[in-house]
């Protein structure tokens, strides 16, 4: 005790010359000889042990608790992101067809857990996806009796959406469907057109109606009907709505269900090295998924590959060698969809046509429609085939608006010459080069890729429909609701063309 | 015995030093020359065992169990051939010395007269067995079936090592010749309830009872083809011959002990043929169809008359078989479309009829057609449960329904029907395939002309 004092005492008289001195005496109420208080700057290698033991026995329980069954801790450090390493069936693209045709798929199954689906999409914030960018109208008014048949059950399904997309404890879905219809204006070279496709649609069950002139003035006075001949207004199921809504609608209840989701790129589909590869005997299976932003992928073996990319559909054949082999077989027939830029623009006009404004569509090409209830419209038009635009990005081009847009716009609806253009998006179709509708089938080359994509600027509209017709194919065979076999890869074999006769 | 173990053993240097282009070929050959050397085995004596050594016997028992494990072997390396072309050589060469170690296990424990070899081989079997699951699996689930797997067993046998060692106290020898003379009759009090149950449960796991099943399903579908061949054919009759020879030293209390077993696989059997009609994977049907058969094997063993251990004995070999041959023909299938799911490639009779043919026959023989030997094996067990017990036989008779049910419509979704349009060029049936399921029929039909030589030993 007296030389701990001693000891004591020498610190604090070498402390008058060191002034910086870390350590305070805590000076305890019985004095200091009780308190066992360490010389050390650091703490007391005893206590730290102890304390340091009771980190270390926390940790190594956490860690046993963790080994045991039930945990998700793993020796194996797998990126959890990776797609499993066998599905029976490989949904390539996660946009609206994408997800239809999961959900479909889990529909149409008998059993649950029947067939494995995996949605590969690359771009989860889908900045580049067709579906989101789209302007999200649906109409009837095709001259193709498939389409209405299409456009019909896709409208019945969005009509009566909450039954077939609702999860439970989930909100309910809300596709903010305005069924304000789609107005078509014929010209006198093209009426009679409208008056065939008008009769079509009538027999496929399309409720559409043909306008007069005056019928037109009196319906809508915003409307100036000068040069227009005739008009095809639709009365039920045409409209636009939300397509963000519908593609999570899906999405959920497709995950709901079972589908996997993975969020990567499939850059390579590996034929099998043990076949001979034949150029008809192609049989893609092990898309490889690549992760985003790295090296890593993952093959995943299925039995069939669902192409619903989109736009970029081409790419993913072009990945087999289908549109490099010699010009006059099969294999030298490349898939006939590419993108194509289309600009949408938002414009604001206060003295607009107002809150009956349909979907209008000029016999010149450019269409507008009502954007919410605060005066905004959206507007635009197809550019010619010499004009099309660069593909490379999305960027909006305002001088086409002003030179291609406006000038039209402004004709047809006198209210629209003082508008403002408050933004604008532009958006890829997948557009099939060869007669601009979809391609829904199975590839003849490649015998388990099926095919759908290509619609060209109708897929949205599509794709309830299309995505039921796609499980059909799969899962009973062959098509049993909308016979879409016109639709088949076999057009573009025999260059039979299933053009729409369209007015536009 | 050592005549057909050394070979076996040797098989393994035959691997290793095999050049790359002729290892499938060398083991094939020889593996299959070793079962005609085993062939003699099968000169029996009616009542009495072939004793080769103090190691080694044979009886009518084991014998058939014995020839299903030496035919086995090359078949399992003809179905292996596929799905190891991708690896390396040395990875090929591990993967037959699994199985030819599996195979040596498999052969000693046959035909051990001791039961703490048999003990010993018993959980031997599992080591090699495991590292095929584990490491040639198809799918990440693998681990867990192999986790299951390796538990189930291993925990259920445990108790039968502190029997056997009681035992071997207690009547100072396990030689099972000896065992059915010297065993003193069972009490019926807690230490020989527990005695009784230790032995029996291990086999209960192995067999599989339906309670103690789960780890069947993962086995049988994560393993690769060989794996789900070799647990289907002989890794389950293992449990049914280790009950069946243990069950004599265990009288007389099996007659009230196995009541709870009785009911679990009566009632087993009917589940699982029912969980079979909603299968989506073809693996996972065949391999809750062999719970269900299984099931009648251990009601066979549990009652304990003459007829039904024909009725098991015949029934083991003719699913072994079997079994076999429907896993063989369901890893065609997955060759060729990358799928075990069910819906996804139908009507195959148009695109393969020869293999449409062998699906036929393995799914006829699977619900027991006469005169294969599958319905004298069921129809055994059958009349002798009736015999025990009348009610039983509206049990039986659902199970039989429901077994036919669930072939047929294995049969009918993936032959018949139109098929889907992404099989259309689906290769051809291999020779090595054809083959594969020829060797499968052959004994099967053949036997049905001479059961005798399964029926045991009590014929």
């Amino acid at each position: 005790m007296s030389a701990w004092r001693l000891r004591v005492k020498l610190r604090s008289a070498t402390g008058l010359l060191v002034s910086t001195r870390p350590t305070q005496r805590h000076t305890s109420p019985y004095g200091p000889l009780t308190l066992c208080r360490s010389l050390s700057t650091g703490s007391h290698l005893r206590n730290e042990f102890f304390k340091d033991l009771e980190a270390q026995l926390a940790a190594f329980r956490k860690k046993a608790a963790d080994a045991l069954p039930g945990s998700s801790w793993s020796p194996l450090q797998i990126n959890p992101n990776l797609p499993p390493e066998r599905a029976d069936i490989v949904i390539v693209g996660g946009g609206v067809l994408g997800w239809s045709i999961a959900y479909w798929l889990k529909q149409k199954e008998m059993v649950r857990g029947g067939v494995r689906v995996l949605v590969v999409e690359k771009d989860p914030t889908y900045s580049q996806a067709s579906t989101v960018l789209s302007a999200g109208g649906i109409r009837q008014q095709f001259s193709l009796l498939e389409n209405i048949h299409l456009s019909l059950a896709s409208a019945d399904f969005m009509r009566n959406i909450n039954e077939h997309l609702g999860v439970l404890n989930e909100d309910p879905v809300d596709l903010q469907f305005n069924q304000s219809g789609y107005l078509f204006l014929a010209s006198e070279e093209v009426a009679h057109i409208m008056e065939e496709n008008y009769s079509t649609q009538r027999y496929a069950g399309a409720k559409v109606s043909l306008l007069s002139p005056t019928q037109l003035k009196q319906k809508f006075p915003w409307l100036n009907t000068d040069g227009v001949v005739l008009a095809s207004y639709g009365l039920e199921n045409e409209g636009w709505f939300d397509p963000w809504t519908l593609l999570n609608a899906f999405r959920r209840k497709a995950i709901s269900m079972g589908v996997i989701q993975c969020c990567g790129e499939v850059t390579g589909l590996l034929p099998p090295s043990d076949t001979k590869t034949e150029k008809l005997n192609i049989l893609t299976k092990k898309p490889r998924v690549q992760m985003p932003n790295s090296l890593e992928y993952q093959p995943v073996e299925c039995a069939i590959v669902v192409n619903a990319a989109g736009a970029f559909s081409g790419k993913l054949t072009e990945m087999l060698g289908i549109g490099s082999g010699p010009k006059d077989s099969i294999a030298g027939i490349p898939l006939p969809v590419e993108p194509r830029k289309r600009y949408v623009y938002v414009v604001h006009c206060p003295d607009g046509p107002g809150l009956d404004s349909p979907f209008l569509i000029d016999y010149s090409g450019v269409y507008f429609r009502r954007e919410g209830l605060g005066g905004n419209y959206i507007a635009g038009v197809s550019p010619e085939e010499a004009e099309e635009p660069d593909t490379s990005n999305l960027e909006v081009d305002y001088q086409f608006f002003e030179e291609k847009v406006w000038p039209c716009l402004a004709h047809r609806v006198p209210a629209f010459e003082k508008l403002k253009v408050t933004s604008a998006w532009a958006g890829f179709y997948d557009y099939n080069t060869f007669d601009q509708n979809g391609i829904i089938g199975i590839h003849p080359l490649i015998n388990n890729m099926y095919l759908a994509t290509g619609f060209s600027g109708h897929g949205l509209q599509h794709s309830p429909a299309v995505g039921r017709a796609v499980a059909e194919l799969i899962l009973d065979g062959n098509f049993k609701t909308i016979d879409l076999s016109n639709f088949s890869f076999r057009r573009i074999l025999t260059q039979e063309p299933m053009l729409e006769i369209n007015i536009v | 015995m050592l005549k057909i173990i050394i070979p076996t053993i040797m098989l393994i240097p035959l691997t290793w030093l095999s050049k790359n282009s002729m290892i499938w070929i060398n083991t094939t050959t020889h593996s299959l020359v070793i079962t005609l050397i085993s062939l003699p085995l099968l000169n029996q004596f009616n009542d009495n065992s072939l004793n080769l050594s103090t190691m080694y016997f044979s009886d009518s028992l084991s014998t058939p169990l014995l020839m299903l494990t030496m035919w086995l072997l090359p078949l399992m390396i003809i179905a292996s051939q596929f799905h190891l072309i991708k690896e390396s050589p040395t990875r090929k060469k591990l993967y037959i010395t699994m199985l030819i170690s599996l195979q040596i296990f498999l052969v000693m424990t046959f035909t051990a007269t001791e039961l703490i070899m048999f003990y010993i081989l018993f959980e031997a079997t599992l080591v090699p067995t495991l590292i095929i699951i584990t490491r040639w699996g198809g799918q990440t689930e693998r681990l867990n079936a192999g986790l299951y797997f390796l538990f189930y067993t291993l925990v259920g046998s445990l108790p039968l090592l502190i029997a056997l060692i009681h035992l071997q106290n207690s009547t100072g020898s396990l030689n099972m010749l000896l065992a059915q003379y010297w065993s003193e009759p069972l009490k019926t009090s807690w230490s020989d309830t527990i005695l009784w149950l230790a032995c029996m449960m291990a086999f209960m796991v192995k067999m599989p009872l339906y309670g103690l099943h789960l780890w069947l399903p993962k086995a049988h579908v994560e393993a690769p083809i060989a794996g789900s061949m070799v647990l289907a054919a002989i890794l389950l009759k293992l449990g049914g011959y280790g009950m069946l020879r243990i069950t004599t030293m265990l009288t007389p209390i099996t007659s009230f002990m196995a009541y709870p077993f009785l009911m679990l696989s009566l009632w087993g059997m009917i589940m699982t043929s029912s969980i079979c009609l909603r299968q989506t994977d073809l693996k996972s049907l065949i391999a809750y169809s062999s719970v269900s058969h299984m099931a009648l094997v251990i009601v066979a063993v549990l009652i304990q008359t003459p007829w039904s251990f024909m009725g098991a004995t015949a029934l083991m070999i003719a699913h072994g078989l079997t079994s076999s041959m429907l896993f063989c023909l369901a890893n065609s299938n997955y060759e060729r479309t990358h799928s075990r799911t069910m819906i996804l490639a139908r009507g195959l009779q148009t695109m393969l009829p020869l293999m449409a043919a062998w699906w036929l026959l393995a799914s006829l023989t699977n619900l027991a057609l006469p005169p294969s030997i599958n319905l004298i094996g069921e129809l055994f067990v059958v009349m002798s449960t009736f015999s025990w017990s009348s009610i039983s036989i509206i049990l039986m008779g659902i199970n039989i329904v429901i077994t036919a049910l669930y072939s047929l419509y294995m049969l009918i979704m993936t032959q018949r029907g139109k098929q889907t349009h992404h099989i259309n060029n689906l290769p051809p049936s291999y020779t090595r395939e054809n083959t594969l399921m020829t060797m499968h029929l052959l004994p099967l039909l053949l036997l049905s002309i001479n059961p005798k030589i399964i029926l045991g030993t009590l014929y």
